[in-house]
């Protein structure tokens, strides 16, 4: 229970503010929470980051120390599918009946899989010259890498 | 502009210098929204004492400002300053098509765009 423990200890040597609280898909290496805490005292920031595994995604709520992390723990268990220990995070930002977390780095974009990207035109190319095959073409980041 | 004074500096919109794009495409494919739409054409161009050049000729550059986040990637990564942020705001549409402007509403905008912007 460091989380909280660290959490805690920040906000009684003066990092009162609670900014945010979000998430970063790490992939292989799992997930980590991140929270941004701000003195405004001191005017100095506090970035509190914790590890969880994709198989067990999940990390105590701070809900405890700061009652606003409430929204941004139902939101990061929306987006990435973390769960938090102890606080029961119905869904925020998505509707009910949603599949999936969008900002999970394995979550496929279907808008993104069904437009054609606007970069894949070299200098000098319009959408007709897309027609014509070519070997290599620039292909757009944060998409899957095959053609359908 | 029209409606609330804001500083000239404001993000308000983005203009384009088409005399300064070379459609490098560099802009559309940096934007993380894919907001950029640019088509273009090439020309030899045949000049007295120099060899034959190839010129990339814009035909078509469009910003669709409802899919835009105005991060400002695209201005930042325009190798040849044809983007610059312009202070106009009220650009509401009444549906999606109408957030898209082309490269004749980009351009209009750069009469706004602060005198030294980088």
């Amino acid at each position: 229970m460091t989380w909280i423990a660290d959490v805690t200890a920040a906000r009684d040597a003066g990092a009162v503010f609670f900014d945010f609280l979000t998430a970063v898909d790490l992939e292989g290496d799992g997930f980590e929470v991140v929270c941004r805490l701000w003195d405004p005292t001191a005017r100095t920031e506090h970035l509190l980051r914790t590890r969880c595994t994709r198989t067990d995604a999940r990390v105590p709520t701070l809900t405890g120390v700061f009652a606003g992390a409430a929204w941004h723990e139902r939101a990061v268990a929306d987006l990435f599918g973390i769960g938090f220990d102890g606080h029961d995070t119905a869904p925020l930002l998505l509707p009910a009946s949603f599949e999936g977390h969008p900002l999970r780095k394995e979550f496929v974009l279907a808008s993104r899989e069904a437009r054609q990207w606007p970069g894949a035109k070299d200098p000098g190319e319009s959408d007709a010259d897309l027609a014509v095959p070519r070997r290599r073409r620039a292909k757009p980041l944060g998409t899957r890498d095959w053609s359908p | 502009m029209t409606g609330y004074p804001v500083p000239a500096s404001s993000r308000g919109i983005i203009a384009l210098d088409e005399n300064a794009c070379t459609s490098c495409m560099l802009c559309a494919r940096e934007c993380p929204d894919w907001c950029i739409e640019i088509d273009s054409h090439k020309e030899t161009v045949h000049e007295e004492g120099s060899r034959p050049r190839v010129v990339h000729v814009l035909d078509r550059f469009a910003i669709d400002f409802g899919l835009c986040m105005w991060c400002g990637i695209c201005i930042e990564a325009c190798p040849f300053d044809a983007l610059f942020w312009a202070p106009s705001y009220d650009h509401a549409a009444t549906e999606p098509a109408g957030m898209v402007h082309e490269r004749f509403d980009l351009r209009q905008w750069l009469s706004e765009v602060p005198p030294g912007t980088p």
